[in-house]
């Protein structure tokens, strides 16, 4: 509308009028950004609202079939992700991008390597630039660690440094700390003031609303590749953003049915170990001597920091890791778990943490995604097969329009509601959830939890692990704590508290302290 | 409780090392397997470890690795060339025919000399790299079918341009201006045939590209994750259209040695050179998912692969059982190369053990 207008001087980057089509759909309808100097954008918005589109037109990696965008007052071309850079803007991806076979300086410095006499790569520099930018992040690692060997974590660590070593402007972070831990992600939120104080324009995407509301200067809705809010900080509020993102008002659903503790346990595993190795971040943490039980319909979340054991836990009991000693019981039975055929077939079953590599055939269709392992017998039955995949479709409300359209069709919401689909589709006793809600947005979240709740209510048993205090409150009737491969603590769920889950989870005690106030303001002076 | 720790930390020290050696062995195995082989032939054939047969030697394994060398960088990307045999095929008939047809314009036959000849070749060769290139960097045709399409045009190219006759009596006329062409082939330099120096000259270059460039580094990034190095701002395109267009290169001075060697271009020469050659790379640890060799590691597997083939033929193997024999040492390098990657995982605690300092 206002295309000669300049942006206001303390606009540094604005997409100005943006619409992207895709075919069949709009992703971005004549969309305005704008991207303040000195300050935390926050751009929120549902999977599907057009939020990562726009970070791939800022980014250079898309281009905007229609709209301008204009960096300092002057219009730019951003034709590919090289463009982005040399105008100082770079991206920190979702899903971490690392370059598994080079090594961490390899990878800050991927495309655009030092060179030394004009011909060959300067790894002595490369190697002092990149341990300085990760010095900046906290995390000094040894910069020749092949990234194949790291952590998510530690992976989202390296990519920040790539970025913060380009001298960028302009830093998008799309969702940076969903594969981190509240410590890691605590010194993220240091490192974000920081490059903030120093001039770096950031933008930045969660879902995670009390981060958002902790960081954010400015805030922008997405909702169906529209803007339908923008604010500043002083008129942000948690309610505000969540009915402008889902259209509706905030449903504060925690309604937690108690459990009768007379139920006998349906699981139950006995001083269970795992051999970890320590002194590497990637490798699996240890399990020591972890005893519980969880009944018929009782929904047991288990919460931990990074590297507790989280995953190798779920993991362990689905059969996809070999067990050092203990016992697992089903229903009162000693089983054998030492396959992952064996769990399916012995009733458990697991969603998994990262969807995208151990979950999705995203070639394959919805239908034969849900189905995949479900069938029985020596030839597919197309008729039973469908109908079946339609009852799931509809009991776990997704969103499909039609179930032969390939699964990667389907938004992060969606797409983990085919993955219960297909875990369902198994008749389990266990559902074992890892980070149920991972890159889900705060729609599909609620949804995802009453869906389970509903599964809980009609029996089954459900074990989920989570990162986020939120959660495991939300969801949980009862919750574990693990910290450094032992259950640390044990809480009913009217005796959860923020508080006491963190210090719970806290390696040191004495630490504990100081972090248990994760959500308090750096001194806001300089803002 | 300390001494425990002790015995650990000693323990570990024990496992870390032994880890590494098993390591280093796995690593180092086309080498172990080089050296075995030169032994076990020296002490089996007398006359194996003589100057003259290690001349002759040099020039067999000149050309699998110089296409080895070639087919390294496409494969590092995560493809493959099946191309390389014909367009050395290609690259002979195309010399072989200007060198005894010449050229004419206007009615008159010109004989261009033996610099412009090499020239011209190498560039009809670079066209159907050029090709390659094009067809899996831009228009996103898996290189396997590609390059078996250009396997197909290039060798009925070479079987065009002479009918599928033979050019003989390469050497050239002192009339005509085109003599010398021989050396590329039978030329000795410090009592080193021609075609080595080539093989070292390419190897030389390869290696520092491979292990020294932003070039290189690109190569391997693009075998490691095409999209995250595409997101990285790596010209993905570009740099496999080089790959493509570098393999075709080697591939044409391999079709050059061949024709010089023989005094004659045949359009048959090259056929299922590109599988040797793929055998080399593979030989010499390089995934055929990319990301992951060395060119060094081809050049061994090239060796292997020619001191295998001589050595076999001095003993007097017969030639079926030598196609047996070859078959199952490329099939145990592959079981190997898989072994290795199994054991690397399982065997990096051990080695993390062993270093010092634990990142917390």
């Amino acid at each position: 509308m206002s295309n000669a207008v300049p942006s206001a001087p303390d606009v540094i980057l604005e997409a100005r009028n943006i619409t992207k089509r895709y075919p069949g759909n709009v992703a971005l309808d004549d969309v305005t950004f704008r991207v303040y100097r000195n300050q935390v954008n926050v751009l929120i918005g549902e999977n599907g609202a057009g939020k990562s589109t726009l970070m791939r037109i800022l980014s250079g990696v898309e281009i905007a079939d229609e709209g301008e965008l204009i960096m300092d007052g002057q219009p730019i071309a951003l034709r590919s992700p090289r463009d982005a850079s040399a105008h100082a803007i770079s991206i920190v991806h979702q899903e971490l991008l690392a370059l598994t076979n080079l090594n961490i300086s390899e990878n800050i410095f991927a495309g655009r390597e030092l060179r030394r006499s004009a011909l060959f790569v300067d790894q002595p520099r490369q190697a002092l630039r990149s341990a300085s930018a990760l010095r900046r992040l906290n995390k000094p690692m040894d910069v020749a660690t092949s990234t194949g060997q790291l952590s998510l974590g530690c992976r989202q660590v390296v990519e920040i440094g790539r970025a913060l070593d380009q001298g960028s402007r302009v830093l998008i972070l799309d969702e940076p700390t969903s594969a981190l831990s509240a410590i890691e992600a605590e010194s993220l939120f240091a490192v974000i003031e920081d490059l903030k104080r120093s001039g770096v324009a950031i933008v930045y995407i969660s879902h995670r609303l009390h981060e958002l509301l902790h960081l954010g200067d400015r805030f922008t809705v997405l909702r169906s590749g529209r803007v339908v809010g923008e604010c500043s900080r002083a008129e942000a509020s948690r309610q505000w953003i969540v009915e402008r993102m889902s259209g509706r008002k905030e449903s504060n659903d925690t309604s937690v049915r108690t459990v009768a503790a007379s139920l006998p346990p349906v699981l139950s595993v006995n001083a269970l170990s795992l051999a970890g190795s320590v002194g590497d971040e990637a490798a699996q943490a240890p399990l020591h001597d972890i005893s519980f039980s969880l009944r018929e319909g009782e929904i047991l979340g288990v919460y931990g920091l990074l590297g507790a054991g989280r995953t190798e836990l779920v993991e362990a009991l689905a059969g996809s890791r070999q067990l050092a000693s203990g016992q697992i019981a089903l229903r009162g039975r000693t089983v054998q778990i030492d396959s992952v055929t064996k769990a399916v077939n012995a009733g458990i079953v697991l969603v998994p943490e990262d969807r995208q590599r151990d979950g999705m055939f995203p070639e394959l269709s919805i239908r034969e995604n849900i189905m995949i392992a479900a069938t029985r017998g020596l030839l597919l039955s197309r008729a039973s097969e469908t109908a079946r995949v339609q009852q799931l479709i509809a009991d776990l409300r997704i969103d499909a329009r039609d179930m032969e359209l390939p699964v990667a069709t389907l938004s992060g919401g969606n797409q983990q509601k085919v993955l219960l689909a297909r875990c369902l589709a198994r008749s389990p006793i266990v559902l074992l959830l890892d980070e149920p809600t991972r890159g889900v947005d705060a729609g599909a979240k609620i949804e995802i939890y009453g869906i389970l709740r509903a599964l809980a209510a009609k029996g089954l048993s459900i074990l989920f692990t989570s990162s986020e205090i939120e959660e495991a409150n939300a969801l949980a009737d009862r919750v574990l704590v693990l910290c450094q491969g032992k259950i640390s603590a044990q809480f009913e769920h009217d005796d959860i508290s923020d508080e006491g889950l963190f210090a719970a989870a806290s390696p040191v005690v004495a630490a504990s302290i100081e972090a248990s106030t994760p959500l308090t303001r750096p001194s806001e002076g300089t803002a | 409780m300390n001494t425990t720790a002790q015995t650990l930390t000693s323990a570990n020290r024990v496992a870390g090392t032994s880890a590494r050696t098993v390591l280093f062995l796995l690593r180092a195995r086309a080498f172990l397997v080089l050296a075995l082989l030169l032994i076990l032939f020296s002490i089996l054939a007398p006359e194996f470890l003589t100057a003259n047969n290690l001349s002759i030697l040099s020039k067999h394994v000149a050309i699998t690795a110089l296409l080895a060398v070639g087919m390294t960088f496409v494969v590092l990307t995560g493809g493959i060339d099946l191309s390389v045999g014909s367009i050395a095929g290609l690259s002979g008939m195309v010399a072989g025919y200007l060198l005894t047809q010449g050229l004419s314009f206007g009615g008159t036959v010109h004989y261009p000399p033996v610099a412009l000849v090499v020239l011209l070749t190498l560039c009809v060769c670079l066209f159907v790299g050029a090709l390659n290139g094009w067809l899996v960097a831009k228009a996103s045709v898996a290189p396997f079918i590609a390059t078996l399409g250009t396997l197909y045009i290039a060798r009925g190219a070479a079987l065009l341009i002479s009918n599928g006759r033979t050019f003989p009596d390469l050497g050239g006329r002192v009339a005509r201006g085109n003599t010398g062409f021989l050396a590329v082939g039978q030329g000795f330099l410090l009592h080193v045939p021609a075609p080595a120096w080539i093989m070292l000259a390419f190897f030389v270059i390869a290696w520092v590209v491979a292990a020294k460039t932003p070039f290189g580094r690109h190569v391997y990034a693009i075998g490691g994750s095409e999209r995250a190095a595409r997101l990285a701002g790596i010209r993905v395109p570009r740099v496999k259209l080089i790959t493509y267009l570098f393999s075709s290169f080697c591939a044409a001075f391999v079709g050059l040695i061949i024709a010089a060697q023989l005094e004659a271009a045949h359009p048959a020469t090259g056929e299922s050179f590109e599988l040797n050659a793929i055998a080399a790379v593979v030989l010499g640890g390089t995934s055929l998912m990319g990301g992951r060799g060395s060119v060094t590691g081809s050049l061994i597997g090239a060796f292997v692969i020619g001191v295998l083939a001589d050595g076999m033929v001095m003993l007097g193997v017969s030639e079926f059982w030598q196609m047996v024999i070859k078959g199952v040492v490329i099939v145990l390098a592959v079981a190997v190369d898989q072994l290795q990657t199994r054991l690397q995982a399982r065997l990096l605690p051990y080695l993390a053990k062993a270093n010092p300092e634990v990142a917390n």
